[in-house]
């Protein structure tokens, strides 16, 4: 128990490490610029990005900026609005997340039963990835106004999106996974006369579930992804990604707000998806995994 | 078993098709059939028809937005091959920044565009380059270090045996061992390219990109013409998909034989 609390905080060390790097980085670049006028020193010549308060703020203002009213006039601090729309935003992911886990399992499934299904449309998953159905967001909105039959809401259509880019890895995946557990195991369950359905909850499941932990930590990824892209290009405003393009139109007056909302988008991610990564504990089996992961 | 393996062939390239032409088939026929208003879902013969009214821009969206996710993919790739090959030679490197790299790809990396159009002006393609270099960078880094450091003890030690130098492990073992890790990157890499060079219009910047017409035609209502610029960048996306498989082909002559599984 011990070890591993030792363990994991070694492991913190070199990601601490590196956030500091990248932080030394970004504040020494813009104090060179600051110091040599925008010149490399000793050999010469423009740097490729100007330093000033409008393209690189300093990281302090940034940290402070957090702690400020979002507008002059307004109660709520920048903090207070990048929490509230990261929580908007990770709600919708989850619908996303959700959806795109069932309909990928689903068609994982399906495919598993046919040799058939499985040649005709796993080709037509893979090929639906190089489809930017973000580039559709703009579409897919305006259906909120004129479906009668349902209420459609327009964070629906964001959800959709993330439901797009996450039931993919869960499908091809969750597929590689049924299909794991080796012949003489199905064999056997044959041979004790078992159901498909015996033979799938009990053997072939939790095969996949080795499969099924990665597959799931890049949807969650993909489904916050595909979100705050969603609510970018539909214009949905309440979540985090509504509030990096508001932030980013007054950059030119106020350019460390627009950090504050990106760095918030960051952190829900990498959250996100290493709470979904956890649930890697909780699983049957997974012992043996955790002992082969780095 | 020559014929067997043939009609193996035919069958892997015929059913998705005839699976994808059944597709298009009821596609139409459920937009006619129900009279499904084009907001909704334009039929497939209308948007073919839009592809032909609209070629000129959609053409050009393609050699603007197209241009810009080749070579974010070209470049972020090259740069992440680099870096892989220095992490797994150095370890203290790979310590430092395999954390980035798995924390990065879970993050947004598109929110960084209106970052990048202040720092490089939004009139400059650059931006949105930048913006599609560092997705690319990410993904193919980790899986291209992986593929180098995990591989067979014994193999390396044969080497070691041999004396051989450490940049004869790396070239003879690590990476051969390396390649399909690349390939599967790339292919995941060259869908998230058109996907976020796309994005990254949406914050404004060029004109006459894909991005850009897709909105437009969203905004006037003209649903056919924004789904045939859709159309345009599924045909970036394949074709990038069809040029990394093509790569694997050639760069992996071992692998072609087990293409029937």
């Amino acid at each position: 128990m011990n070890r591993r609390i030792i363990d994991g905080a070694l492991r913190i060390v070199p990601a601490a490490v590196a956030i500091v790097g990248l932080c030394g980085l970004y504040e020494g670049y813009r104090r060179m610029g600051i110091a040599t006028d925008d010149q490399w020193p000793v050999i010469g010549g423009d740097l490729p990005v100007k330093t000033n308060a409008i393209t690189m703020p300093a990281l302090s203002d940034i940290v402070a900026r957090f702690f400020e009213p979002q507008q002059r006039r307004s109660g709520t601090t920048v903090l207070e609005a990048v929490l509230q729309g990261s929580w908007y935003t990770l709600r919708i992911s989850l619908a996303g997340f959700v959806m795109g886990a069932l309909i990928g399992m689903a068609l994982a499934i399906v495919m598993l039963r046919s040799k058939l299904l499985e040649k005709g449309i796993l080709p037509w998953i893979i090929v639906s990835q190089t489809i930017p159905l973000l580039a559709l967001a703009p579409v897919i909105v305006t259906w909120g106004n004129r479906i009668e039959l349902v209420d459609w809401q327009p964070w629906m259509s964001v959800s959709l999106i993330a439901t797009y880019l996450t039931f993919f890895p869960v499908a091809v995946n969750g597929l590689r996974g049924l299909q794991s557990p080796p012949n003489h195991s199905i064999e056997l369950m044959d041979s004790y006369a078992a159901t498909r359905r015996q033979t799938l909850l009990k053997v072939r499941l939790p095969g996949a579930v080795p499969f099924l932990v990665p597959a799931l930590k890049l949807a969650a990824a993909a489904s916050i992804i595909g979100s705050i892209v969603g609510e970018i290009s539909i214009g949905l405003s309440g979540g985090v990604g509504r509030l990096i393009l508001a932030y980013a139109q007054q950059a030119q007056t106020d350019p460390p707000k627009m950090y504050c909302a990106i760095i918030g988008a960051g952190l829900l991610g990498l959250l996100f998806t290493s709470a979904v990564g956890s649930l890697e504990r909780l699983m049957p089996g997974s012992r043996h995994r955790s002992e082969m992961s780095l | 078993m020559t014929g067997s393996r043939f009609s193996d062939r035919a069958a892997t390239i015929l059913v998705p098709l005839v699976f994808g032409a059944v597709f298009l088939g009821v596609w139409e026929w459920l937009v006619r059939a129900f009279d499904i208003k084009q907001f909704l879902l334009p039929s497939p013969s209308s948007i073919y028809t839009a592809v032909g009214d609209n070629w000129g821009r959609i053409w050009n969206g393609v050699e603007v937005t197209g241009g810009n996710a080749v070579y974010g993919l070209v470049v972020g790739s090259i740069l992440a091959v680099f870096a892989s090959l220095i992490a797994s030679r150095w370890g203290w490197f790979s310590d430092i920044v395999t954390p980035i790299a798995s924390g990065m790809v879970a993050v947004p990396i598109v929110s960084l565009a209106p970052v990048f159009n202040i720092w490089f002006g939004s009139t400059d393609p650059f931006s949105r380059r930048l913006v599609v270099i560092v997705v690319v960078f990410f993904p193919v880094f980790f899986n291209v270090t992986k593929g180098l450091t995990q591989v067979d003890a014994v193999h390396v030690e044969l080497m070691r045996s041999q004396a051989a130098s450490q940049w004869s492990v790396i070239r003879r073992v690590r990476i051969p061992n390396a390649l399909p890790f690349l390939m599967s990157a790339l292919r995941l890499a060259s869908s998230l390219a058109i996907i976020s060079a796309i994005v990254a219009e949406y914050f404004g910047g060029t004109q006459g990109s894909l991005g850009q017409l897709i909105t437009q035609s969203a905004g006037l209502s003209r649903y056919d013409t924004a789904w045939a610029a859709v159309l345009g960048a599924s045909a970036v996306g394949i074709a990038m998909f069809v040029a990394v498989a093509a790569l694997e082909w050639v760069a992996m002559p071992w692998r072609r034989q087990s293409t029937g599984h």
